[in-house]
Order: C-alpha cells, then structure tokens, then sequence
C-alpha cells in the first residue's frame, strides 16, 4: 500500500520525460525512437505494481494532489481516480503502445519527421490516461480533447493528400457534435448537483437523471462511432498504419465506452438510458458489420470492425454489464492492434498496395504474419479459449438470459456471425490462393522490430482473455443454469458465418457476377450514409440560417420596415401629388390673364 | 391721375405683357424685367418729386441698386441654361416634367 500512490503518479510522470526533453537538442537525433519506446516500457513496468497491488488487496484509491481552483461553490482539484477500471486500463495500454511504438519504428522508418511522429503518439498516450484516471469530469475533458486533437495531427500526418485532410476534419467534426452532450452534461451536473467529481455525483443519487445521461450517451456516440457519428471511423484509416492500430481500434474510440462504464453507477437505475444504448449499440454493430461485408481496403474492413466490436460494448452497458464491457475493452486492444500491425506489414510488404483483390497468396511468403492474422481473425469471432472467447462469449449468454429487447438480441447475433463472414473474407483475400500482386516486390518480414511487437502481442492474443479472467474480481453472480442451445448460440452463429463466407468466396473463383445488386450496392457505399448526410443538411442548414439571419433580420426587420419605407412612401406621394410639368409660357399666361381680371374686378364693382 | 402717370403705367404694363407672354427666348423676359424696372423708376422719381416727399427721395436709387443685383442674377441663371443646353429656348426647361 506504500507504494500504490507513488507508483502510479510515477507512471504519468515517467511519460512526460521525453516531451520535456524538448528543450534539449535530443529530441532530433535518431536515439530518440528507441528512447521513448523505452519510456513506454518503463512506465508499463511502473504501472504493473498497482495493477497487481489492487488485484490482491480490492482497494481502490483517490489521489487528490492540488486544489486549483475554487470557483464560489466549485472546488476543482487535480485528482486521479485508481479504481478497478484505470488500474486494469493502463497497463494494457501502456502494453499496446510499447509493441505499436516498436513497430512504428519499423513501419515509418524512412519518414523524415519520425521524431515528432513519436512525440505525437506520446502527447496522445498521455492525455489518453488522463482521460482514464480522471476523477473530475474537469479532467475527464481535458483529456477527452486532448485525445481529440492528437487524433486530428495524426489522421492528418500526410497532410499533402487532400483525403488526409478531409477525414481529420470529419473526425473533428463528428467528435464536435458528441462533445456538445459532454458538455451538456457538465452544466447540468454543476447546476444541480453543484459539483464535477465523481464522488458526490453518486452519492447524491438524484432521480431524474435521463438529461445527463442522454448527453453522455451523445458524447459516447461522437467518440466511438456509433451510429449516426460514425463515418469518421472508417476515414481516419487515412493515417498511417501505427495511428490507426493505437487510436483508432484500442485506444481512443473505447474513450466514449469507457465514460459511460465510469457512470454506471447513475445508470443501472435508469431503464430508458439502457435502452437506448441497447438499441443505439444493436444499430452499431449490425449496420457496419452489413458495411465490412464489401469494402475493398483493408484498412477500412478492420475499421468497420471496431466500429461493431463498439456497438457490442454499448449493447453490454445497455445490459447493464459495465464490466463485462471493460474486460471486451480490454481483450479486443490485444488482436484489434494486433490485427492492424499484420495489415501494416502486408502493406508495406507489398509496396503500399491496400486492396485486397490485388493480394493474395501471402500464405507461403509471410508466415508469421499470416500466423499473426489468422489468430487475430479467430480471436475476433470468438473461437473457444483464445482472447476474445473470455469477453464475447460472456456477453453473449447475458444478452440470450436476460430480460431484454428481443429485436436488439437478434441484431446483436446477426452481427456476431458477420464478424466471422468477413474475417473470412481477410483471410481468403490476403492469404489463400494465388498472388495477385506485381511479382518485382522484395517481401521480407525478418525484421525484429516487425516480429517481436506482433509476437508479443500474439501472446497477449492467445492468453490475456484467460490471465485478465482469472485475475480480475468478480462482480457480478454468474448465471449457473442455462439451455444448452443457449450456451451455444454465439458457437453456432460464428460457425455458420464461416460456412457461409468460404462457400461464396470460394464461388467468387469460378461465377462471373454481371451488375452487383442492390443489397451490394447499399454495402459498399456504407449504406448511403455519408452519401445523405455529408452533403444535404449542411447545405440546408446553412441556407435557412441565411435566410433567417440575413434575408429576415438584416435586410428586412432592420432596414426595410422603417427607413426604405417612409422613403418610398415619400417618392410615392410626391411624384402622385406634384404637377409640375414645365410649361413656363402657360404658367405666366396664367398668371397675367388673373392678374387683368383682379384689377378689372376690383376697379369696376358695380 | 395726370396723364403722365397713366403714360408711366401704360409702360408698366406693357413690359409686364412681355414679361408673361414671351415666346421662345428666356433673354426676351429679362429684358422685359428691365424695362418693368426702369418704369417703375420713373414713376417713383417723377410722383416723389412733384409732391415734394423729401423723406422718399432714397427710394428710387435704393431701388435701383436692387435692380441691378436682380438682373445679374438673371443673367447668371441664363448663363447657366445656356452653357447645358447651348441655346435659351425656354422649351429646354421641362426637367421637372414627371
């Protein structure tokens, strides 16, 4: 217990030495990279002792270091919350990043910025864990933007390429409109419950919570892709390969999950709230598992798989299971990354080449990363005892034995057997068969910076789902009795996507298809989503606020009501009402001939 | 009245005649104005005179100090038609015509 606190402020300290080395001239030299893939190792060390001192003793702690600010009856601190979720958090991602920074420092060899792309990535790990050891929703929101902006510097590293820059933007923008409901919820919580740490807010259990909560779920959506904010996801595969492994499918996106398993106090009461991330997750997870169906990059098929493997999270808070959420949190950073370090080393392999129907046949010539992938695509669906079984198979037995929305179960289990559908199709594109690749490419894959990360990372793939399981305390009661075919239901459904899957794909070597149809058609183009949204309600919406603000207010209330009118209203009259018309002779015999008339009038009365 | 002052204002009367029926020259009602002005002249001299009204006998010349400011005043109005539209036709002056 002595060294709990000192060790886990040691951790974030310990991070923060290389971007303070910023000042000293080391930080453009190339002993930079192995410097702080060290750090990041260190600090995983470092972050191991708390880990293991709570698994043995079940007690968690409060750091509160230094007392900011106090605005009238606001009191904002700088403390750090170490209970069973961000102790069990920064260790795992402290681990990912050490293997993802180890293999950056063979994928971005020949970038000529490598050292500020390191700094990027650890600028990111570290607001990452201040997001995950915040105790004030204060903090929470630094870091909550902190990991906003680090993901925009990184979709946007190649910033020559204008696809670069247009998917950043989109995540800040999607990002924009999820961090409206964490601020709404901000303000609520100040108003009513005067306060921002976490404490007094689930102590002062207030009733009506539905306003909060609802903007918390917005912010989840914005963050993690749900439906509706999710088409920044797929995007942000823009960036290179070790950003995409780091935020984009361990890291950043679980951020929005993890708020609302921080919350879970406030909403196992709240029916509504459970709801609608059921049904919101459900959405999630079937919609981009229909959209991995056909997409072409591989990239952009992993990407739509993290974005399901999220909706699989929301539906396991809206059942009520905030750990069985965490732990899949967890486990799925372990293959996810892995997963993405295999796509990064048939890649670069292959000269940079990203579409699947141009590969192939990689079987014989990369082996380990086939090894890597084909475990990775396994632990994905849930194969039995390997990482992914200890989460989603949980999730799965509480989402068939609990007293929940029928509709959202079927879609959630529709969903688990297109997860093996397409990592079938990874497996059969990239692998089997014929090359279908340029035969002048040198593939060599003997690099140790490539191997050990994924090997490390293999490792944590097979067992970390049983070591995680076995370590963690339980939380809630298993259920003990259950139908056998309820047992099986996630088996089945993943052994029948399988089925499925090679059966078309291996009819995709001998039909020739004429027209792809419409359902093709509606997965491919990620269900007309981006088609309708990117472009319409923005215009419409600039359209009316011009009419309404300078059309009505300006232009009419302001000027024309008052001012042009009685101007018009005077030219109007004058020109009815005038009858000058400029015969001069006419007017001065006019006046000559009444002249003569007076006078004869008033000489001659009678 | 004597028969001068009837010549007086027959003269009067004639130029006023001229002043409101001329027919196309604006110089023509200028100078009809003149002779309105040099009529009145004499009348004023010639009936303060024969009455013996010292008390008026600064208002003839007043009179035509008056005068002479009006007819360069005139001119200058007629300068000004005439340097736009070339000629003095009063035809030209129908620019508040609606």
């Amino acid at each position: 217990m002595n060294l709990f606190t000192s060790f886990t402020l040691l951790t974030l300290l310990i991070l923060t030495t290389p971007i303070m080395m910023s000042h000293t001239d080391s930080h453009v030299n190339n002993k930079y990279q192995s410097y702080v893939k060290n750090i990041v190792f260190c600090a995983f060390i470092t972050s191991l002792v708390p880990a293991m001192m709570y698994l043995h003793t079940n007690q968690e702690t409060l750091i509160s270091n230094w007392h900011w600010i106090t605005i009238q009856t606001l009191k904002l601190t700088l403390s750090f919350k170490m209970d069973y979720f961000s102790l069990m958090f920064m260790p795992v991602a402290l681990f990912i990043t050490w293997s993802i920074m180890e293999f950056s420092m063979w994928y971005m060899h020949s970038d000529p910025y490598i050292n500020q792309f390191f700094k990027y990535l650890l600028l990111f790990l570290i607001t990452m864990l201040i997001l995950v050891t915040a105790n004030n929703l204060f903090q929470l929101f630094i870091g909550w933007e902190g990991v906003g902006i680090m993901s925009f510097l990184l979709i946007g590293w190649w910033f020559g390429r204008t696809d670069a820059n247009t998917a950043a933007l989109q995540a800040i923008l999607y990002n924009r409109i999820g961090d409206i409901g964490l601020l709404a919820s901000m303000a609520w919580f100040l108003s009513n419950m005067n306060t921002w740490d976490l404490q007094q807010i689930f102590m002062l259990n207030q009733n009506p919570l539905n306003l909060p909560l609802m903007g918390l779920v917005l912010a989840a959506a914005g963050k993690s892709a749900q439906f509706g904010l999710h088409p920044w996801l797929p995007s942000a595969m823009e960036g290179p390969t070790p950003v995409s492994a780091l935020l984009h499918s361990s890291t950043m996106v679980v951020a929005g999950i993890f708020l609302l398993v921080r919350f879970h106090p406030l909403m196992e009461n709240n029916k509504l709230i459970q709801t609608v991330t059921l049904c919101l997750g459900a959405i999630t997870t079937l919609f981009t598992a229909i959209c991995a169906l056909t997409q072409n990059d591989i990239k952009k098929i992993i990407a739509f798989s993290t974005s399901s493997q999220l909706g699989l999270m929301m539906v396991t808070i809206g059942l009520n299971q905030p750990y069985l959420a965490f732990l899949h949190i967890c486990t799925h950073a372990f293959f996810k990354a892995m997963l993405f370090l295999c796509s990064g080393s048939i890649i670069h392999n292959l000269n940079n080449e990203q579409d699947i129907r141009k590969m192939g046949g990689l079987f014989k010539a990369l082996p380990f990363t086939t090894t890597a992938l084909i475990i990775g695509c396994l632990a994905l669906t849930g194969m039995p005892f390997l990482t992914g079984f200890y989460s989603k198979d949980p999730i799965i037995e509480a989402a068939t034995s609990s007293y929940t929305n029928a509709w959202a179960l079927l879609l959630t289990l529709i969903a688990t057997s297109l997860t093996a559908v397409y990592s079938t199709r990874i497996i059969f594109f990239t692998l089997l068969g014929q090359p279908r690749f340029p035969p002048s490419t040198t593939i060599n894959e003997n690099n140790p910076l490539l191997i050990n990360p994924i090997k490390r990372l293999l490792i944590g793939s097979i067992f970390a789902g049983f070591i995680l399981s076995n370590s963690i305390p339980p939380m809630t009661t298993p259920l003990m009795t259950m139908p056998l075919h309820l047992k099986l239901t996630a088996l089945a459904m993943t052994t029948l996507g399988f089925i499925i899957a090679f059966e078309i794909n291996l009819d995709t070597q001998n039909l020739k298809h004429k027209h792809p149809s419409n359902s093709s058609k509606f997965s491919t183009l990620l269900g007309y989503f981006p088609t309708i949204m990117h472009r319409l309600p923005p215009h419409l919406d600039l359209l009316m606020s011009q009419k309404l603000a300078t059309s009505l207010l300006d232009l009419t209330w302001l000027e024309t009501i008052l001012p042009k009118t009685t101007a018009l209203i005077q030219l109007k009259a004058s020109t009815l009402t005038s009858n000058q018309q400029g015969l001069i002779k006419l007017y001065f015999l006019s006046f000559l001939i009444t002249i003569t008339l007076t006078m004869i009038l008033f000489n001659y009365p009678e | 009245m004597t028969l001068i002052h009837m010549n007086i204002l027959m003269a009067f009367s004639m130029s006023l005649m001229g002043l409101l029926m001329y027919r196309s020259h604006l110089m023509s009602a200028l100078l009809c104005l003149e002779g309105m002005m040099l009529s009145l002249f004499v009348l004023a001299a010639l009936t303060i005179l024969s009455s013996h009204f010292t008390l008026a006998n600064m208002m003839p010349i007043i009179l035509l100090v008056f005068a002479a400011c009006e007819a360069a005043i005139g001119l200058a109005l007629l300068v000004m038609v005439s340097n736009t539209y070339g000629t003095d036709y009063v035809q030209n002056l129908n620019l508040l015509q609606c």
